[in-house]
């Protein structure tokens, strides 16, 4: 990649005071037009050097930002940000859409395609003040029936968009005007903002490019980016959007955001300096990483976690003593620095140390064998084996298996690695066919996210088969709790229970890594490991 | 002649056919299926079923093959379920990808093997033969995707020579496209090369124990007329059978390279469909392989035949 | 191919016994396939023995021992668990040879009967059985190979049956081929004159004078196979961890390429030299029984 001259200065960052939205009640948030952009936080590139102030009016696009060259390791499935689950598309689709709303550097929820909103007093009505003068790609302006749109298509079962449960407390979405759009809610949802914009899965689309079909293969959004091409062999090709409503931004010309499956190969180009930014680092690399100053390494404390669930409808693991004494003989620092050479922090709950959410506990000794042998001699079980289901496509969750069955073995425990591929493991979880599996949760922002799917015996995601009456009181309860310090109260004592009772086995939080050429400026990894490259630039 | 071609052309598409079935029974067997897997983790019971309903996929097994069947006999290979795009164009966009690799695959394999074959032969018995003869051993021995894991540890992790993985376009960038191609088109190269040798060299060598050649040896002939006027026309009739059947074994087999690779080609695309329980694009992709591979076996026959006037065809 | 028929003429029956000193004299002769066969030889043993000689538990992890370089506790150094990839080498020669011989095994099984079949009858038994055998030759080896196991599911049991499969066409068409010109030879006529049944024409006439080029498949087809199992475990498929396979231990060997490259030298070098010995030993056979050297391509045309 030959570098090359960049004629605009960068853009001065607009340093707005962070906006807490997500749990103030009946109060009008305005933010102007400034927008929100917030200085990337990573070691001192926070300099705010003055920018041309031209109009940004699609002819200065000549402007040299570069072409960015990311590798990302896996391929994207489709582009239909309400169809897809597949989290390299969305790391494109980052890029190319909007939300009404969007998580912010500190992952609360920010304004974006909505400028404000207001809340009605009962916190079953609440209405969006749309930002002016928006367009999508094609050129047309944005008006409140996309978003009604939008979100109906979501909610529309036909449409088979796995996000509709986002939508599950949303009673009707209706156009009041051109620029506001009133949401109707069956019960109070504090955390309705994350359920609109926690990630581009509910982006607004235009109607035009469902109806045409052409949503799969030609995204046109409202994002910093638009889409030009895809081919397997050139990859995905996206453009600046001259006509974005962030002034100043984008500062790329172009993404190419090309795939390399192996890990190891997707770094080597990156140290050759055929691609600038790669979207994962084997934890391996870690160490040779660190010191090598041809590189940027950032790690940054993620909200994913790595967890296992056995089969509850099975015995012996109908028995919350049985699973809570195999959470006891495990030993989660071991498990962490075999996966991910250090590079994770070992936790018994879900919601990482940092986070507002988080709870400490961590009732058990790792690698307590004795407590765990006395508690399975207690429930009468002896010669105890299981089928462990794991999958190649996260070999992470194949060692960590290896790992646990190493450590079980002096209990006498026997664990059978079946690794399959993902497509049978989903579909076995879904049958209830398995003993044990192995899994990790990403991207979660609101504890509701982390809980309520999993572990209420009604949840979508349950698939563990876990049912406590007290829990379903505690995660119904919590979800419609608009107090943010009750709702916290509430969910630490719902994480110790999901802990007690072994409804997950929690092991740790990974670390979001992310790696990338110093000529790349004005990018940072995210907590919620979104890819966004809106204000990024690239220095010659 | 003209009748031999008609009937194999019937029997080919009969072979396709029957090629369709098994991959559509071999898929539906397995357990999975592609609305689940699009789905992910983020899993709900209505959606899923909707989209199953979309997709025709709650409609008998018969009638789903049929209906395909139906649309694939005017041309319409379906839809993708993973991508939504067009099967026809998935497959045609990896087309030129699987093309260049097996034909430079193929070159590395004829540039090396067949002037070494002919040569060995010819020195039958030389320690070059020997030693042509027990490096093509090796050849054949290696485990490709193991050749190819070791060029990239060598010639890009270590030397920095060449580009680790992936493809470019020939006409964006002509250099790269033929760096990106070395390793790739070496390790699969290299075994054919070692095959195409030892076809090479026995042909030539049955060839030169011919009473003809022996005789036209005796008239007193020089080796070299004697070499390119009666033994190589000759030998060319098991060289046209096992150049054929490496194409037509290279443009549709070299999946596991071309995964190492990150080769855009065929082959991964197949892989990748098995995955995704996505059997419209496993149709696809199965269905053009094989349909290369019949057409590549019988123009091997043709040829065959042509250079070869004692072959009758029944 | 298939329905090409040389003009050769029918071999008249041979006298096994004498058959089988020549033969053994023709391979010993060969200082590759000699090789070949010490090298099997050492690897039965070593396989059999394994347990006993592996100096590690092989599946204990170890992670303060991880990527240490060969040395001379470890011989081929450790794993990304701290694991003795000597020891997982040694024992994962059981599944690879294991692997070969029942898949193998399965192919001749069904391959060599329709082979015969299809040859003697001829006629519609004929046509359905090789048109049979041609879509399965059509569909490439590995992609079929991983729809059967992904239907079966991944263990080392299916592994050897959706190899086993892959490899039933060669056997049925090289049979198929032999057969065809020996179906009118004047031996068997002589027999169907005298009233022998066919299974008795097939059993005691045409089999025998078909098992040279049958032999030398299976030989060469277990380097085939043995490469199979190793591509389908690098792939995840085939034995399950913590169990050792060659390919598998190659494919986790990858990730670790700057780190530990010995984790993917060890084991692809264990899989060329079980291949080699195949090879080569099946070379000498083929030499020695069948010179006209069919076999190969038809095989690693589908490796």
């Amino acid at each position: 990649m030959k570098p090359r001259e960049s004629l605009r200065a960068l853009a001065v960052m607009v340093i707005v005071a962070m906006v807490l939205v997500a749990c103030q009640q009946g109060e009008s948030v305005d933010v102007g037009d400034a927008g929100t952009t917030t200085a990337p936080a990573d070691e001192g590139t926070t300099e705010t050097t003055p920018t041309d102030t031209e109009d940004d009016d699609g002819e200065e696009a000549t402007a040299d930002g570069g072409t960015l060259i990311a590798a990302q390791g896996a391929e994207p499935d489709r582009l239909d940000p309400h169809l897809t689950s597949a989290y390299a598309s969305f790391q494109i689709l980052e890029n190319v859409y909007d939300t009404l709303v969007q998580p912010g550097d500190d992952l609360s929820m920010e304004p974006a395609l909505a400028e404000s909103w207001d809340i009605s007093d009962d916190q079953l009505t609440w209405t969006f003040h749309l930002r002016e003068g928006v367009t999508f790609h094609n050129g047309r302006e944005l008006v409140a029936d996309d978003v009604v749109y939008s979100y109906e298509r979501i909610m529309d079962p036909e449409t088979g968009a796995a996000n509709a449960f986002r939508f599950e407390s949303i009673e009707s979405v209706t156009a009041v005007d051109e620029n506001t759009v009133e949401i109707e809610l069956t019960r109070p949802t504090p955390n309705l903002l994350v359920n609109l914009g926690g990630f581009k899965g509910m982006a607004i689309v235009p109607q035009e490019i469902v109806e045409d079909g052409s949503i799969d293969t030609h995204p046109v959004g409202t994002g910093p980016f638009r889409f030009v091409s895809s081919s397997p062999d050139e990859g995905i090709l996206l453009e600046r959007n001259p006509d974005y409503w962030q002034e100043g931004l984008p500062r790329l010309d172009q993404i190419r955001f090309v795939q390399i499956p192996d890990p190891t190969v997707k770094l080597t180009n990156l140290r050759t300096g055929e691609v600038h930014w790669v979207d994962s680092v084997p934890p391996q690399e870690l160490e040779s990483l660190e010191a090598d100053d041809s590189i940027v390494l950032e790690r940054v404390p993620g909200g994913d976690y790595h967890y296992f669930a056995f089969n509850h409808a099975r015995e012996p693991f109908d028995n919350p003593d049985v699973r809570r004494a195999i959470a006891m003989a495990i030993d989660r620092e071991v498990i962490a620095e075999a996966a991910q050479f250090g590079a994770a922090t070992p936790n018994q709950t879900a919601i990482p140390e940092g986070n507002f959410w988080y709870h400490e506990y961590a009732p058990f000794t790792p690698g307590d064998v004795e407590g765990a042998q006395a508690l399975l001699e207690e429930a009468g079980v002896t010669d105890l084996s299981f089928a462990f289901m794991v999958s190649s496509e996260f070999p992470e969750t194949v060692t960590q298996a290896q790992v646990i069955a190493s450590q079980l073995e002096p209990l006498g425990i026997t664990v059978e690695i079946d690794d399959v591929d993902f497509s049978t493991w989903l579909d076995r979880q879904g049958q209830g066919d398995f003993d044990a599996f192995m899994l990790s949760w990403i991207g979660n922002i609101d504890p509701d996210d982390f809980y309520y799917a999993q572990h209420h015996s009604e949840g979508g995601f349950n698939f563990q088969g876990y049912s406590n009456p007290d829990m379903d009181a505690l995660l119904d309860e919590a979800r419609v709790e608009t107090d943010q310090d009750a709702r916290k109260a509430l969910y630490d004592q719902a994480a110790e229970m999901i802990v007690d009772d072994a409804s997950y086995i929690y092991l740790y939080n990974p670390e979001n890594i992310g790696a990338w050429t110093p000529a790349l400026e004005g990018y940072s990894v995210r907590g919620d490991n979104a890819v966004r490259f809106v204000e990024a630039s690239l220095n010659p | 002649m003209t009748g031999f071609v008609v009937r194999r052309i019937g029997q080919m598409a009969l072979a396709l056919l029957g090629v369709s079935v098994i991959v559509f029974a071999l898929i539906h067997f397995v357990p999975g299926d592609p609305v689940r897997t699009a789905l992910g983790t983020r899993f709900d019971q209505e959606i899923y079923d909707a989209l199953v309903r979309r997709h025709g996929l709650d409609q008998p097994l018969a009638i789903q093959y049929f209906s395909w069947l139906g649309s694939a006999a005017r041309g319409d290979l379906g839809v993708s379920f993973r991508s939504g795009q067009p099967v026809t164009g998935l497959v045609l966009e990896r087309l030129p990808a699987t093309m260049t690799l097996a034909g430079a695959a193929l070159a590395v394999a004829l540039v090396v093997g067949v002037p070494l074959g002919v040569v060995s032969a010819i020195r039958s018995g030389s320690k070059l033969d020997y030693a042509a003869t027990a490096i093509s051993q090796v050849g054949v021995s290696v485990p490709d995707f193991w050749a190819g894991i070791m060029y990239i540890l060598l010639f890009s992790l270590t030397l920095g020579w060449l580009p680790p993985s992936g493809y470019v376009s020939p006409f964006t960038d002509f250099v790269g496209w033929l760096k990106h191609l070395i390793l790739p088109a070496l390790a699969v190269g290299l075994v054919s090369a070692s095959i195409i040798f030892r076809f090479v060299r026995s042909a030539v060598l049955e060839a030169l124990n011919q009473d003809y050649v022996r005789m036209a040896r005796a008239k007193g002939l020089s080796r070299r007329a004697v070499l390119f006027d009666h033994v190589l026309p000759n030998a060319w009739i098991p060289i046209v059978t096992v150049v054929g059947l490496q194409l037509g074994f290279l443009l549709g087999g070299v999946v596991v390279v071309e995964i190492i690779f990150a080769w855009p080609g065929i082959g991964r695309l197949a892989y990748l469909a098995v995955g995704d329980r996505d059997f419209t694009v496993l149709q696809g992709a199965v269905l053009y392989i094989a349909f290369m591979f019949l057409v590549i076996n019988l123009v091997v026959d043709v040829l065959y035949a042509w250079l070869d006037p004692r072959v009758r065809y029944d | 191919m298939t329905d090409l028929v040389q003009e050769s003429e029918p071999i008249a029956p041979v006298a096994h016994r004498s058959r089988f000193r020549t033969t053994a004299e023709t391979v010993l002769r060969n200082r590759l396939a000699v090789a070949g066969l010490a090298i099997l030889a050492l690897l039965v043993v070593v396989a059999l023995a394994a347990p006993a000689i592996a100096p590690y538990t092989i599946n204990e992890v170890d992670v303060a021992n991880r990527l240490q370089g060969p040395s001379a506790q470890h011989w081929f150094g450790t794993d990304e668990l701290g694991r003795d990839v000597f020891s997982r080498v040694i024992i994962a020669s059981r599944v690879s040879l294991q692997v070969g011989f029942i898949s193998v095994g399965i192919a001749l099984g069904v391959g060599v009967p329709i082979g015969l079949f299809a040859g003697y009858y001829g006629g519609r038994i004929d046509s359905v059985l090789m048109r049979l055998m041609d879509i399965l030759f059509s569909i490439p080896a590995i992609v079929l190979a991983i729809a059967i196991l992904a239907a079966l599911g991944p263990d080392i049991v299916n592994a050897m049956i959706a190899i086993g499969v892959v490899y039933t066409p060669i056997f049925a068409r090289i049979t198929r081929g032999s057969v065809l010109t020996l179906r009118d030879a004047v031996f068997v006529r002589a027999a169907r004159s005298i009233g022998a049944s066919d299974g008795r024409i097939i059993g005691n006439h045409i089999l025998p004078n078909v098992i040279a080029p049958i032999i030398v498949q299976t030989s060469l087809s277990l380097a085939f196979a043995i490469l199979a199992e190793a591509a389908l475990s690098f792939l995840g498929l085939g034995v399950q961890p913590p169990n050792p396979a060659w390919g598998r231990m190659l494919s986790e060997g990858r990730g670790f390429f700057q780190q530990a490259p010995w984790m993917a030298i060890f084991p692809g070098l264990a899989i060329f030299v079980t291949v080699f010995a195949f090879n080569a030993f099946g070379d000498g056979l083929r030499d020695a029984l069948d010179p006209q050297q069919r076999s190969v391509i038809e095989s690693r045309g589908k490796a």
